[in-house]
């Protein structure tokens, strides 16, 4: 039901973030994209919502393709999981949900911050769905732990019923037991409510151990496709080695660091350092 | 052949420049700096305010006349005691119950003299007054508590005016560049025009009175307002926006719900700023007629009643002061 339909993505300073991929997800998966930093898996995600622009390429979301005229209908039906969130800090939790129903919510009862009974009762069911409490619904976002303002994010992404939820790095902050109750969460909630998540993640193990589908990504383009079942030992292998080399890359800038000499003060005799 | 660069690298660092705190360039630019404010000093009298204060304190002291403190002790003189009583004649006064006036007033009798300019004769004649030992306190306390309504409402106005140019006036709201630019100039054109300035000419277009007044604290202010809201958003951050946008949410939910939120505690503190300021300032509207309590001020002034006119001082003071106070702990509770 989502398409991505060979699209690339360069970038105006010449970067090929995304080349020629090809995806077909299917109504209600749990899709994981896998991938190391720099492989193209935030570019990929934000052309869904007209964050970005695929350069060539199609994305056709339930039989229609993505163009300016219809981005703001197909928003409507897209959620996104920022990594850093976005949550608004001086607005109560409560709000913040209910940000979620903004685009469809009436302009004037909404500029008094004024909401139906339908869709605080929704903001309830969520929240509630996601572990957070009734006393934490008056609290400001600012006020809460990272895996509670996670949680909120993901209430605020449900909010809308929405077709597609994406979610960028959405544990890449949290210890593993929290990261493995916010991705059940995620999960549950996308079971529940019949949406189809693409998220990104950096660890295999949790890739493995809640996707439906996984999808590794290398410079830009699919290097493997499949359930966690037929990802044999070799591509998690070649996954580690992949994601190994890119951090060498990356590597010398902290490595001459370390090995620059240290400031040689002995040879300097204090009588010549007097004169 | 070396280059600078070469010679640079080849020197030991025992051949390192030094820094040097004074060089012949900080003299020279001392020296211009002293010539240019002496020009200036002298300008503005500065050399003069110099002299005749220093000849006050010494005169002080016992050493020597001074015009300067010859004049203090005449305005102190005259401006003392404090004028706190109203005299009214009787026969100017209609509907007076002489069984029943007003508390602690009284009638004195007393001699008011009238001048006849054709004969060039003054006549006396006795009189009745009425004495209201507070009369004048009290009148002096509701102009004031009238520039201070000045001040608001001259604040609410400006906050009319800023807030829908503010927003039109934020690059990434603004609809069009063009609205853009209007919107910011516009906004300058109203910085740029002295409340004083103004307020002389709406007095000839309104009238004496508080009108005047009140609009042109709002217009000045209105153009410091709303560049400040222009800014604010402006520089408001970009994530929460991206998120509700990116979503489909208009821009104007958008505006709503993460830049308000945002910027409301600096707004609440700029507008308690300005609404202060437009008291202080309203005080001295009065002066060219545009309401308040400038324009007692300044008739008691053309009038050489200083007793009334330290009367009016005093109640100035305080009430700055006092609004100030108040002013600080609405604002340790809202931020
Ligand atoms: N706005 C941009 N302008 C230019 N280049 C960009 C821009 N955004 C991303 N890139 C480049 O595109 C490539 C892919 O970036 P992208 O953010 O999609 O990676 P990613 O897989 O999400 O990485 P990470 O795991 O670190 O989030 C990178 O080389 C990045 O430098
Ligand atoms: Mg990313």
């Amino acid at each position: 039901m989502l398409i991505f339909d060979k699209v690339s993505r360069v970038y105006p300073d010449g970067t090929q973030a995304v080349k020629d991929v090809s995806i077909h997800l299917k109504k209600g998966e749990f899709c994981v994209l896998l991938g190391p930093s720099g492989a193209g898996k935030s570019t990929l995600m934000n052309m869904v919502n007209g964050l970005v622009e695929p350069t060539t390429g199609k994305i056709i979301l339930d039989g229609e393709e993505l163009n300016k005229k219809n981005l703001q209908t197909i928003q409507r039906s897209v959620s996104m999981i920022h990594q850093q969130l976005y949550l608004i800090p001086r607005l109560s939790v409560l709000h913040n949900v209910l940000t979620g129903v903004l685009p469809q919510a009436g302009f004037w009862r909404s500029m008094i911050k004024s909401f139906p009974v339908k869709d605080q009762m929704r903001a309830f069911k969520l929240l509630n769905e996601v572990g957070l409490e009734e006393k934490h619904l008056t609290r400001r976002a600012s006020e809460l732990s990272g895996g509670q303002q996670q949680r909120v994010a993901i209430a605020r992404a449900f909010m809308t019923k929405p077709k597609v939820v994406l979610a960028d790095e959405p544990v890449a902050s949290l210890d593993p037991a929290m990261s493995r109750s916010v991705l059940n969460s995620l999960k549950t909630a996308a079971q529940t409510h019949g949406a189809t998540v693409l998220c990104t993640l950096h660890q295999m193990d949790y890739a493995l151990e809640f996707a439906d589908r996984i999808i590794a990504l290398r410079a830009g383009q699919v290097f493997f496709d499949g359930s966690p079942s037929e990802m044999g030992k070799e591509v998690q292998i070649r996954l580690y080695e992949i994601e190994r080399k890119s951090l060498e890359k990356q590597g010398p800038i902290i490595e001459s660091d370390a090995v620059s000499p240290p400031l040689q003060v002995s040879k300097v005799k204090p009588k010549d350092a007097v004169s | 052949m070396k280059t600078a660069n070469d010679v640079y690298q080849e020197k030991g660092w025992r051949e390192w420049q030094t820094y040097h705190a004074v060089t012949p360039k900080t003299v020279l630019f001392l020296f211009f700096a002293f010539v240019l404010l002496a020009w200036s000093g002298h300008n503005t009298e500065m050399d003069k305010a110099a002299v005749e204060t220093s000849k006050a304190v010494l005169s002080a002291v016992g050493i020597g006349d001074s015009d300067v403190l010859n004049g203090v002790t005449k305005f102190g003189s005259q401006a003392f005691p404090l004028k706190f009583e109203s005299r009214t004649e009787l026969t100017r006064l209609e509907d007076v119950d002489l069984q029943d006036l007003p508390l602690f007033s009284y009638i004195e009798e007393g001699v008011s003299s009238e001048y006849d300019v054709d004969t060039d004769t003054w006549t006396e004649e006795k009189t009745e007054y009425l004495v209201e030992p507070i009369g004048y306190l009290k009148k002096v306390l509701w102009m004031m508590w009238e520039t201070i309504e000045m001040g608001f409402w001259g604040t609410v106005i400006s906050i009319m005016i800023s807030l829908p140019l503010g927003i039109l006036a934020a690059r990434n709201y603004s609809p069009h560049p063009i609205v853009y630019h209007i919107s910011r100039g516009w906004l300058s054109f109203h910085r740029a025009m002295p409340e004083l300035i103004v307020a002389l000419f709406l007095v000839l277009i309104y009238g004496f009175g508080p009108i005047a007044g009140v609009l042109a604290l709002a217009i000045h202010t209105s153009g410091v307002l709303g560049k400040f809201f222009a800014d604010e958003i402006e520089n408001a951050p970009k994530g929460p926006q991206k998120a509700l946008s990116s979503a489909g949410a208009n821009s104007l939910k958008v505006l709503r719900y993460t830049v308000f939120p945002h910027v409301l505690p600096a707004w609440i503190a700029y507008v308690q700023y300005i609404f202060e300021r437009n008291i202080r300032t309203a005080t001295v509207l009065g002066i060219v007629g545009a309401g308040g309590i400038g324009m007692e001020l300044k008739g008691r002034w053309d009038l050489f009643d200083y007793d009334h006119v330290a009367t009016i001082l005093l109640i100035i003071f305080i009430a700055v002061l006092v609004l100030e106070f108040f002013s600080q702990k609405l604002r340790n509770k809202t931020l």
